[in-house]
């Protein structure tokens, strides 16, 4: 019999004992991960929310009268040739009185006494690449533009765009901090498990380490353990947070975790379930055998 | 030496359990050692399985020191000494075959070598019709054949027992008593625990009594009474 024959042996029949508390612990760490989930989904909405309004944020530069249309045009090329620049629009006096019109009706008459004397300028809209949608990118940009000859002022959101960078970098560490938190939690519950089960197992470790065991030979049946059972949570927990996030989709819009994030999810249980196993067993303690093994 | 150790103390709280022992073993010896209850014979053959290590002094054993051991060392150590304990720890849900064959299943010996070994052994031990019953289905004899067995699977160079007959009847004791004697004039040390020395022929085994911690030398189990 091979070493990995007997120790795929050895883990089976780990697995196969104490099916009550093993079925305790898996609840218990189902239920972590619900926590778990439901925090992650609600974190992930919240985040695509925030991207979606990073992602709206554009440059609006807005051109000198004196240019005629086609030196306009010719700026948005350049313009488009910048760094940074996803796409470019550009927007003549004709269309931008359009737009006025079309989206502030009740200021239309305000537009038509002034004609004559003055009139809407034309401009470029400008949309950022990902990665420049930050608050340092967009004023680098955006002076940029400001800087080049036809262009009179480059405006974009400066009054909140610092604010809701902040926030979005604050959301991320927070995300970062308490999904942690969660996971080492979860990990803990999994190493008490685990050590428990080595308790009532302490005869077995015992006896495989004075026949010689390699240590990995006694602790690889207790990471298996740690590690099905982490995989088992992580699964049953995404199921019962699919099933509340599909009761709560009527009264609260939002989507499920995306298949990176579940499957993410799921490997997350299955490494804080082996983490959890390796603390619970404690490797090291085996190797001396006797009363004072685990 | 097989086993040599120098100076060897060890104390649990306040209590020394050992007290500077010195003691060589050579290479298919019989060593009894002797001495009541609380003694330190337990705590000796800890030492020289390593399960415990001493505050001072060392143990060195088939070429393994007790001060330069690494963790991978107790695996290949413990390969070359086979343990029997008076309450045989057998593994309960276990056949007396797989508890036979554990050893050598755990250092990756092959299916068909495991068998030869085991089988030959059951027979040894006169086990071989028990080889599919549980440990609880056994008498305490058969028990402790098993451990014997399972001790010698992977052919061993010291045979370490602790107290091996105390749970067990006279008869039983005995053919206990035959089997290491058995063992020993194979070629391998042997080295016994017993509270009862007088259940070893004389002339078979070096004899020691240890008290308080403390070993000394006699020639034959009488000289342990004197001694007393």
């Amino acid at each position: 019999m091979s070493l990995w024959k007997a120790l795929g042996r050895e883990t089976l029949n780990h697995i196969g004992t104490r099916p009550g508390s093993r079925a305790v612990t898996l609840v218990m760490v189902s239920l972590a991960f619900v926590v778990f989930n439901t925090f992650l989904l609600v974190s992930w909405n919240l985040e695509r929310l925030l991207q979606r309004e990073l992602q709206s944020v554009r440059i609006e530069a807005f051109l000198s009268p004196e240019l005629t249309q086609s030196e306009g045009r010719s700026l948005a090329d350049l313009v488009s040739t910048m760094n940074g620049v996803r796409s470019v629009y550009y927007v003549s006096v004709f269309e931008a009185e359009a737009l006025f019109r079309a989206e502030m009706p009740e200021q239309e008459r305000l537009l038509d006494l002034l004609s004559g004397q003055f009139r809407l300028p034309a401009s470029i809209q400008v949309s950022l690449e990902p990665g420049w949608d930050n608050e340092t990118g967009v004023r680098s940009l955006a002076a940029a533009i400001q800087g080049l000859e036809g262009v009179t002022e480059a405006v974009f959101g400066e009054e909140y765009l610092p604010g809701l960078s902040k926030t979005v970098s604050a959301f991320r560490k927070l995300l970062v901090f308490l999904g942690t938190v969660l996971a080492v939690s979860i990990a803990l519950v999994v190493a008490y498990t685990v050590r428990l089960s080595a308790l009532q197992r302490s005869l077995t470790v015992e006896i495989m380490s004075i026949v010689g065991a390699p240590d990995w030979f006694i602790i690889a049946p207790f990471v298996a353990e740690g590690t099905l059972t982490g995989l088992a949570g992580a699964l049953g927990g995404l199921l019962i947070s699919a099933v509340l996030s599909g009761m709560l989709q009527g009264a609260v819009g939002h989507s499920f975790l995306p298949p990176r994030l579940f499957w993410t999810v799921v490997l997350l249980g299955g490494a804080t379930g082996a983490v959890g196993a390796v603390l619970g067993i404690r490797p090291g303690k085996t190797s001396r055998g006797g009363n004072n093994q685990i | 030496m097989l086993i040599e150790i120098e100076g060897a103390s060890r104390s649990y709280g306040r209590w020394p359990a050992l007290d500077q022992v010195t003691l060589q073993v050579a290479e298919g010896e019989f060593v009894v050692v002797s001495g009541p209850s609380g003694a330190g014979k337990t705590t000796l053959l800890r030492l020289i399985w390593m399960g415990d290590m001493p505050d001072r002094g060392f143990v060195q054993v088939a070429g393994f020191r007790s001060d330069m051991m690494k963790r991978s060392h107790f695996a290949m150590l413990r390969r070359k000494i086979g343990i029997v304990f008076q309450d045989f720890r057998l593994l309960p849900d276990r056949t007396v075959f797989d508890n036979v064959a554990l050893p050598l299943v755990v250092s990756g010996a092959s299916g068909r070598a495991v068998r030869k070994r085991v089988f030959s052994l059951l027979a040894l031990m006169g086990l071989s019709h028990r080889r599919n019953s549980l440990p609880h289905q056994l008498s305490g004899g058969e028990q402790q054949r098993v451990a014997i067995a399972r001790a010698m699977a992977a052919h061993p160079l010291i045979l370490l027992a602790d107290e091996p007959t105390g749970n067990l009847d006279p008869e039983a004791s005995a053919r206990v008593i035959q089997h290491l004697i058995d063992i020993n004039r194979g070629g391998t040390a042997v080295v016994m625990a017993t509270h009862d020395p007088r259940r070893i022929p004389p002339g078979s085994a070096r004899f020691l009594f240890l008290d308080g911690g403390r070993l000394t030398n006699a020639e034959s189990w009488q000289d342990l009474e004197e001694t007393r």
